[in-house]
């Protein structure tokens, strides 16, 4: 007789706090590989953390995983950021549009979506790549997806996102997405260890790149080239 | 004499048969077209008075023949089946979505059902645009993901390609108030699948599966592999993928231990009866074929 059990949490609570962990175990094993020197030299050059002569590697890899995490808060505060910034532009556009009811004709939905996305390019006129990713938001995903794509699941992963019909797309920032071509699925595990966005925007793999993408419209706000390993 | 008895039989002929037959003689006549037409279908499940009555279809959106044949099948077993909503699994619209194909790969498709009130609950598939959300006939109210409640059966409609903290926390703190008798999440992507086209998501399945086994989720259904598959209770939930409403991916189940039933012939849909502790269900090809059929006993009420 099949029954419920209250799973042991642990597995989830473990994913929820993996998101801000990624950098930390990445750059273990980096540290594992870095000579100690190196490192040292590393930890100096920030200036924050002086390390004595009698501090063993361990403890100095601890702090500065705790230095790194904070310093990856930072990216990723900044990051989101821009994200905001983005959605406050979108939004200020969006509001200028006569408003779509919930329930709209395939007419309407067309139309409004054609009218959001010309007046939401030529409010971004001039963007371009790196504009919210930026090198070090940049810096911060590749090492999360590298971390991700390297684990146990790594075969399932690129299978997931490898498979799609994704030939056809244009990285094109501030052009849409194109309409006929399959999305990504993105994977579930993979997107609680990346910042999180808001509702309106959404993340879409295309072959190793990454997109930001705007749901409403389907415009493509940013991209970064070669997120994935 | 013969000749006035033969104009009288040609003047009766034409007198009678010129008459319009009366309302209940059109019903009669055409209750027994749809009986002959029925005939043929057969139905696994109860029927009985006041029992909650839906169908299931998935990756419809091709615009093609089949897809409207699987559609005719499906108002034909409305006639001795009549289901009052359908759960769509994703893959609503394939290609391009302007608003002529919306017609082309939906309302058109389904114009019957959706004349009769027939209401749609759809879910995003990989090949929808989120803009979908706010389509009318899709009944998403503006949302990717959603909750409706029929009766004593609570339905989830998620959105399977970006399962992210949001939409998990929203479906914790559903799920967690919900004291309905049947809770079925359906969405596009299988936790589990024995199919080459795709087979099961394991990182979606790493991630939700925990969530339905706390809440008590009873019946999960999903699309995305174009074929129909029964899966063996995994960790007691029923797992159900009905994929082939639109496209077939023929002969693509494999073997596997998953494999309760399957069907990788032809397209089908489903149909649902919920009774009480019990859903009964059955899975019909495009041609009227029962593929599939049986009775889920309510896991929680088991005890």
């Amino acid at each position: 007789m099949p029954e419920f059990r209250g799973l042991p949490e642990v597995r989830r609570e473990y994913q929820w706090l993996a998101s801000c962990l990624p950098f930390c175990s990445s750059m273990k094993h980096k540290i594992k590989r870095s000579a100690s020197l190196l490192l040292t030299t590393l930890v100096f050059s920030m200036g924050v953390l002086p390390i004595p002569s009698s501090v063993g590697i361990a403890q100095v890899q601890q702090k500065q995983n705790s230095q790194i995490c904070t310093m990856d808060k930072q990216t990723i505060s900044a990051f989101e950021n821009r994200v905001k910034n983005y959605v406050k532009l979108r939004n200020q556009v969006k509001a200028k549009l006569p408003k779509l009811s919930k329930s709209s004709t395939p007419e309407q939905l067309e139309s409004y979506r054609k009218s959001f996305e010309e007046s939401l390019r030529a409010a971004r006129v001039g963007a371009k790549r790196g504009d919210v990713f930026n090198t070090e938001g940049s810096d911060y995903i590749r090492r999360t997806l590298k971390s991700e794509f390297k684990g146990k699941d790594r075969a399932q992963l690129r299978e997931i996102v490898f498979d799609a019909q994704t030939q056809a797309v244009k990285l094109r920032v501030n052009y849409p997405y194109p309409e006929p071509t399959e999305l990504v699925e993105m994977p579930a595990t993979v997107l609680l260890n990346l910042p999180q966005l808001p509702k309106e925007i959404k993340y879409r793999f295309v072959g190793h790149h990454l997109l930001l993408v705007d749901r409403d419209n389907n415009l493509i706000i940013d991209y970064m080239l070669n997120a994935l390993p | 004499m013969r000749r006035f008895v033969f104009s009288l039989l040609i003047l009766s002929l034409v007198i009678f048969g010129s008459l319009p037959v009366s309302h209940g003689q059109s019903a009669a006549i055409g209750s027994k077209v749809a009986a002959r037409a029925n005939s043929s279908l057969k139905l696994t499940l109860p029927v009985k008075e006041g029992s909650l009555r839906f169908a299931v279809m998935g990756d419809t959106g091709s615009g093609t023949d089949k897809q409207r044949q699987v559609a005719n099948m499906m108002v034909q077993y409305r006639n001795i089946f009549p289901f009052d909503f359908v759960l769509m699994m994703g893959d609503n619209l394939y290609g391009s979505e302007s608003a002529k194909d919306f017609e082309t790969k939906f309302s058109d498709v389904y114009k019957v059902l959706l004349s009769d009130k027939v209401k749609f609950y759809a879910t995003l598939g990989n090949h929808d645009l989120p803009m979908q959300i706010n389509y009318a006939n899709f009944n998403m109210n503006g949302k990717e993901y959603y909750r409706f409640k029929k009766g004593n059966v609570a339905f989830y409609s998620l959105n399977s390609n970006y399962m992210d903290k949001k939409q998990l926390a929203w479906l914790e703190s559903e799920l967690a108030k919900d004291t309905s008798d049947w809770k079925i999440c359906f969405f596009h992507h299988p936790p589990y699948s024995s199919a080459k086209g795709h087979g099961s998501d394991q990182q979606l399945r790493e991630i939700v599966e925990p969530i339905f086994v706390k809440y008590g989720v009873n019946v999960v259904l999903t699309g995305h592999d174009h074929v129909y598959e029964r899966i063996k209770p995994q960790k007691g939930i029923y797992y159900f993928v009905s994929g082939a409403g639109g496209r077939l991916r023929e002969s693509d189940v494999q073997t596997s231990p998953l494999v309760e039933k399957s069907f990788d012939r032809d397209m089908h849909f489903m149909l649902f009866e919920v009774v009480g502790n019990q859903m009964y269900f059955q899975a019909i090809s495009r041609t009227g074929e029962t593929v599939d059929s049986g009775v889920l006993v309510n896991q929680r009420k088991q005890k």
